[in-house]
């Protein structure tokens, strides 16, 4: 599903991002992938969804060849993932019904299709009564539920959240996380960049610890303290 | 990209021109103002060479019949002359008659002695002849020299003025093109500089749609629906704003003209070019917005 072969990852100004990483993740595994600021987490995410690309060595996502795409393939990759951020990057001027919608208008879906999905998905997440809101006019935990009906209605393999809970209270992040579960146990890979302890330690799931873009530890059922 | 994405994707680029209003008025106005100025530099030069074709339109063919002309060979002449009429290579022309000569002869010279012993027989029929189509002269002249009652050696044409008129008509068509080749380079570069702007406030929203697994043309295309409404609203309120200018022009410059006695110096009417102006600007408007939005959304593609 996700495959890093002794991939590093050198930004243009010398920083180190990834440093001869090798691991793969599995269809249908919960991950999270934890650091403090600058470990190479947000490195990792960027490479799979090719922000970035490898400096060196290969990354495989979803039988994609990360490492050497043309341009125009780019899209199709995007489309294979669900994106959620920290900052939850959806549409300003689109209602939630909207935004949800545009993952499936850019793959072309049937309007009928659209027409039954969206729905579907934002009551997954439990938001049917706030179609018709804005963004600004939803509280932060709100929208980042809205990014996940948008990132789940075109039933990707991998869902990708970065910093999903940075933003929010821990109730609300506790929900989000119920969430990530909900959508993992139905089938979805998910992988979650975090630095939040009590999250990761409550879950218990795999967990990819990463210090300046090495790998440190991966274990299963881990905790936020395993490496030490 | 299917039909009913295109249909979805030009609504969004629709609602965009509304939504973002101030951008839109920002970029309305460069590309009314650019039009505007590219529309009166152009009437400028259209007058000048209208003018031109005018004067050429003075230049006359003169010849004379032989003194001793038969009378066969005259109707020839009369009948040529006429013919030319009314298939329109000559527009119009002037007949002078033996007595016509003699009296004009007389008026010209001053001294009545020169006079003496002339007759209007010694003179010779004239005829002034102006051409539909100055560069007929040639063909028009060499077909003069094989009627047999002309004197070929009395048939004149300003040839020299004909060509120093085409040359500078010429120059002036060229300066139409380079004139035109200009502004278009500076209203794109002016409109992109707007449109830069405005998308530089949505990179966000590009980005997203990136991420979201957007490709290019899915981006690219409200952009370019919206600059073409734009760039078309633009062409037609600067084609309003110009025949309202150009008319107050025209009759300001028309009454001076006639008020210093150059009356063979004439604006042309704006309604004789409205049509083609407003090909014009329409095609370089929309050409504009959509060039500009092209350029601008480039940028922000590569995420």
């Amino acid at each position: 599903m996700i495959r890093f072969v002794d991939t590093t990852k050198v930004y243009s100004n010398g920083v180190v991002g990834i440093k001869n990483l090798t691991l793969r993740i599995e269809k249908g595994e919960f991950v999270f992938v934890i650091g403090a600021s600058g470990s190479g987490k947000s490195t990792f995410l960027k490479l799979i969804m090719h922000e970035e690309t490898p400096s060196e060595g290969e990354v495989y996502v979803n039988g994609y060849s990360v490492h050497n795409m043309p341009k125009s393939e780019v899209p199709y990759l995007r489309r294979s993932l669900g994106v959620v951020f920290q900052d939850f990057r959806l549409l300003p001027n689109k209602t939630a019904y909207d935004n949800v919608a545009f993952a499936m208008q850019i793959v072309e879906a049937l309007p009928r299709e659209i027409r039954r999905q969206v729905p579907l998905a934002l009551g997954l997440v439990g938001l049917s009564k706030k179609a018709r809101a804005y963004p600004e006019q939803m509280s932060g935990g709100e929208q980042q539920r809205i990014v996940l009906a948008r990132a789940l209605v075109n039933n990707p393999a991998v869902l990708i959240a970065d910093e999903p809970t940075g933003n929010l209270d821990p109730k609300t992040s506790l929900e989000i996380m119920e969430l990530l579960d909900e959508i993992n146990q139905r089938g979805t890979t998910v992988i979650v960049a975090t630095h939040e302890k009590s999250i990761v330690d409550a879950m218990k799931k795999r967990v990819i610890t990463l210090d300046r873009g090495e790998l440190v530890s991966d274990v299963q059922k881990g905790l936020y303290t395993d490496e030490n | 990209m299917k039909i009913r994405t295109l249909r979805l994707l030009a609504k969004e680029g629709t609602a965009n021109v509304y939504k973002n209003k101030l951008m839109s008025f920002a970029s309305l106005i460069t590309i009314m103002t650019t039009l505007f100025v590219l529309g009166l530099v152009l009437l400028v030069i259209v007058n000048v060479i209208s003018n031109l074709e005018a004067k050429k339109q003075d230049l006359q063919v003169k010849f004379y019949l032989r003194v001793d002309a038969s009378r066969m060979e005259q109707e020839e002449v009369a009948m040529f002359i006429e013919n030319g009429r009314a298939s329109g290579v000559v527009s119009e022309y002037q007949y002078e008659s033996r007595e016509q000569a003699y009296e004009n002869a007389k008026k010209d010279l001053k001294h009545e002695s020169l006079m003496e012993g002339l007759t209007p027989d010694n003179f010779a029929e004239g005829y002034f002849v102006s051409l539909t189509d100055p560069n007929d002269s040639d063909q028009f002249i060499a077909k003069l020299k094989l009627l047999s009652g002309i004197d070929s050696q009395w048939i004149t044409y300003p040839k020299d003025e004909l060509d120093k008129i085409t040359g500078v008509v010429r120059v002036f068509n060229y300066a139409a093109i380079f004139v035109l080749a200009v502004l278009m380079i500076i209203s794109v570069l002016l409109i992109s500089n707007t449109i830069r702007l405005t998308v530089f406030a949505r990179r966000k929203e590009i980005e997203i749609m990136k991420y979201v697994g957007a490709n290019d043309w899915f981006i690219r295309f409200p952009f370019i629906i919206e600059g073409m409404i734009i760039g078309l609203l633009g062409a037609l309120l600067s084609h309003l704003l110009t025949s309202q200018t150009y008319g107050w022009i025209k009759d300001g410059l028309n009454n001076l003209f006639s008020s210093i006695k150059i009356s063979d110096l004439q604006l042309i009417e704006f309604d004789q070019f409205a049509i083609r102006i407003l090909v014009v600007y329409i095609i370089f408007g929309t050409t504009i917005g959509i060039i500009g939005s092209l350029m601008s959304v480039k940028k922000h593609l590569n995420v």
